[in-house]
């Protein structure tokens, strides 16, 4: 799975995974995926505990042949600033409609969960991608809470689309099944 | 909600020091201003000699292999981590004085200070932790 940093704790006990995580999240920059590779079965519990202490996203793990993958990702400054994009749609109404949804989290997230049918486009590849969206679909992005995909929404209207909108909230309130590839 | 932890490290076998170190070191490394105040036999840590020999319980021995097995660090690299992590290290004065040694004796980077240098520092941390 794809990932912006690779940390190798394998072989390492508690609390080295953790404090080789907290060292190897301070060369990410926000939004970025950090992979954590580590034999410890206490990170299990405990890559989770400390992501939530101090407030980076647990994506997932991955468990295969004695190695656990963590995926984690930074967000230590949470953008604040107000949503501006206001082409908005609530997220029960997006299965009802016949538009594309436009997940732009990044590869990790939307392996680990993700709305039936949706496409994945990570948030910094959008520009690069325009290409595989159709400007006569009605496009509803989603992100995890609304805040990436208010900014997606606007660069896309800024390339010409128009039938745009920001799902809200995004999919930490999704309650419906999630389709995973893991 | 507190972003300190305060411990208490009084006991100076090798099975104390894990407990102190790993604790110290994740509760750093998770963003938090952590203080130990070394006292008694806790000196035994980070006394440079003395930090490289730290004693098993009587009986123990043959957790010796267990601790290799696990590639558990050991007690020097834990001490050095936890100073890189920014762990704050307080001696205490009247064992120093008690056990005749000067900060000489110890390793780099360490405060000598009272029971109220700790007690200031832990009056709002949450845990505050003893071993």
């Amino acid at each position: 799975m794809k990932a912006d940093f690779q940390l190798d704790a394998k072989g390492l006990s508690c609390p080295m995974p953790i404090v080789k995580t907290k060292k190897a999240m301070a060369e990410l920059v926000d939004g970025q995926v950090l992979e954590v590779c580590a034999t410890d079965k206490g990170s299990k519990a405990d890559l989770i505990a400390w992501a939530e202490t101090v407030g980076h996203q647990y994506i997932g793990m991955i468990e295969t042949d004695d190695v656990l993958k963590h995926y984690i990702r930074k967000c230590t400054n949470d953008r604040t600033e107000e949503m501006t994009f206001d082409q908005t749609i609530e997220l029960e109404q997006v299965t009802n409609r016949e538009g594309l949804i436009l997940d732009v989290r990044e590869e990790a997230e939307f392996a680990f969960g993700h709305i039936e049918g949706a496409k994945s486009i990570p948030m910094g590849e959008l520009e690069a991608r325009l290409a595989e969206l159709d400007k006569e679909q009605e496009i509803y992005v989603i992100c995890r809470t609304g805040k990436r995909s208010d900014l997606a929404a606007q660069k896309l209207v800024l390339h010409g689309f128009t039938k745009v909108f920001n799902v809200l909230p995004g999919m930490t309130s999704w309650t419906g099944d999630l389709i995973k590839n893991i | 909600m507190s972003n300190k932890v305060a411990i208490i490290a009084s006991n100076g076998g090798l099975f104390d020091a894990y407990k102190v170190f790993n604790i110290a070191t994740a509760a750093a490394a998770s963003d938090k201003e952590v203080a130990i105040f070394f006292t008694f036999e806790g000196l035994n840590f980070i006394h440079k000699q003395g930090m490289h020999a730290l004693p098993m319980p009587a009986g123990a021995e043959r957790y010796a292999e267990g601790f290799a097995k696990a590639n558990v660090p050991a007690i020097p690299q834990l001490v050095e981590m936890a100073q890189e992590l920014g762990v704050k290290f307080i001696a205490c004065q009247m064992t120093m004085d008690v056990m005749g040694l000067s900060t000489d004796d110890f390793i780099e980077g360490i405060e000598v200070g009272g029971a109220v240098t700790f007690l200031e520092f832990a009056k709002d941390a949450a845990p505050s932790l003893s071993f």
